[in-house]
């Protein structure tokens, strides 16, 4: 079984944008806007959620750089 | 003359004076001015360091002079003693380096020359920040103020970042080559997007390290970009024009790695506004084009029903005035049957139907 895809933030800020983008394009109509907009009000609280809960790792490498 | 004491060939003796020093001074540190500079077949260097009262012999290969030296220079430098088959006293070197505001100015300067000849510091050559950042290098000394100020102001900022930290010494004779040694390390490994050398504040010698002729090659030549925040805005190395990007401080590299989440957070909840007034505006004006559709609509089946009504109503008043009726209530009467003699007709009248026998039947003329 394949792992679920995982995204970046940065990622998923540029499919929000994308979707965000949609509404305002030709491609617009109202019978598909309301799941959209549901679909991209989701995305955002991923993405904040994201933002407020995420950390970065940090690992120091064991490797002793003083020596050749 | 009596002999007393241990016997030695001169070449025994020299050999022994020079395994005796290097037991007593396996590497001594020496800071004095430069003299007498010179570099012999373009291979080797000889100078003398010297202070107010005496003065050194020293040598070097030249490939291990990493940044250039001249008479009247302050150095400060590492080596070994030792004993030539000559007889002569010398320092073999094996690192140096420019001390003191005006030395250091003068070899930053010798080098900035030479290195902008070769374009190191190439404009054109300069790569841009990754898209999509997830993982970084760090060079640095994780004991120093500067990393400390990075590692927070970049958790503040962002998060979700893969951070690498090659841990080396960030002033000093040796720091060069331990830099050097985590960007191979870093090339090798492939394992980040771009690589950050961080380096707080600190004297002109503290700083010098960052002016090494062979630190400054391998920045340039490294197939990671690297981004560096060595001291303050005005302390410029020539790490920092090698490198792709430079920050004016620690902090600032953290700044232009990455956004601030917080900003980033209001960008997205005012995105999300904007929207939902948009897609509110976009539902209102739908609903008032339907209601404008739906009273034309209304008005023209209004008209319709109002014209078919005039319509009915003239044939109506058409039909009433050609109506019999209306024609035998004025008196007038209908005929009708076979009109001949003696044959019976029907009169009908507004009131009466009469049957009568015609008698005479004549023409009009």
């Amino acid at each position: 079984m394949s792992k679920p895809e995982t995204k970046t933030i940065n990622q998923k800020i540029a499919d929000l944008n994308q979707q965000v983008e949609w509404f305002y394009s030709d491609d617009f109509n109202l019978d598909k806007a309301t799941n959209k907009y549901k679909t991209a009000l989701a995305l955002a609280s991923e993405i904040k959620r994201d933002l407020e809960g995420l950390k970065n790792q940090i690992e120091i490498i064991a490797k002793d750089f003083s020596k050749e | 003359m009596s002999e007393t004491g241990i016997k030695f060939t001169v070449s025994e003796f020299i050999a022994v004076v020079n395994q005796t020093l290097d037991y007593a001074y396996p590497q001594v540190t020496l800071e004095g001015e430069v003299a007498s500079f010179k570099i012999n077949q373009n291979k080797w260097v000889f100078f003398d360091l010297k202070d107010e009262t005496a003065s050194l012999g020293c040598f070097m290969p030249l490939f291990q002079l990493r940044q250039p030296i001249a008479d009247g220079m302050k150095v400060i430098l590492t080596g070994t003693p030792k004993l030539t088959n000559w007889g002569k006293f010398s320092f073999t070197v094996q690192r140096i380096m420019p001390v003191g505001e005006g030395s250091i100015k003068k070899s930053f300067e010798l080098l900035k020359a030479k290195l902008e000849k070769e374009g190191l510091f190439d404009p054109a050559k300069k790569r841009p920040l990754p898209p999509d950042l997830a993982s970084v290098g760090v060079i640095s000394s994780t004991a120093a103020a500067g990393y400390a100020d990075f590692i927070k102001i970049i958790n503040e900022r962002w998060g979700g970042l893969k951070i690498k930290v090659a841990h080396t010494g960030v002033q000093g004779l040796s720091a060069a080559d331990q830099i050097i040694r985590a960007i191979k390390y870093f090339n090798e490994q492939r394992e980040v997007q771009i690589i950050a050398i961080i380096r707080g504040g600190g004297s002109a010698d503290d700083l010098a390290v960052f002016n090494d002729e062979q630190l400054v090659r391998t920045i340039a030549a490294s197939r990671i970009p690297i981004i560096t925040g060595i001291g303050h805005e005005v302390d410029e190395s020539l790490c920092d024009l090698a490198a792709d990007l430079r920050g004016s401080t620690p902090s600032n590299v953290a700044q232009m790695l990455v956004p601030d989440r917080q900003a980033e957070i209001i960008h997205l909840t005012n995105n999300i506004r904007h929207l939902k007034a948009y897609l509110l505006n976009q539902i209102d004006l739908a609903i008032n084009e339907l209601t404008r559709l739906a009273t034309d609509s209304q008005r023209q089946i209004l008209s319709l029903i109002t014209t078919t009504l005039a319509e009915i109503s003239q044939a109506r008043q058409t039909l009433s005035a050609l109506n019999p009726e209306r024609i035998l209530k004025q008196g007038y009467a209908i005929l009708s049957g076979r009109i001949s003699p003696g044959s019976v007709v029907k009169i009908t009248t507004h009131r009466q139907i009469i049957n009568a026998e015609v008698q005479d039947v004549q023409a009009r003329n």
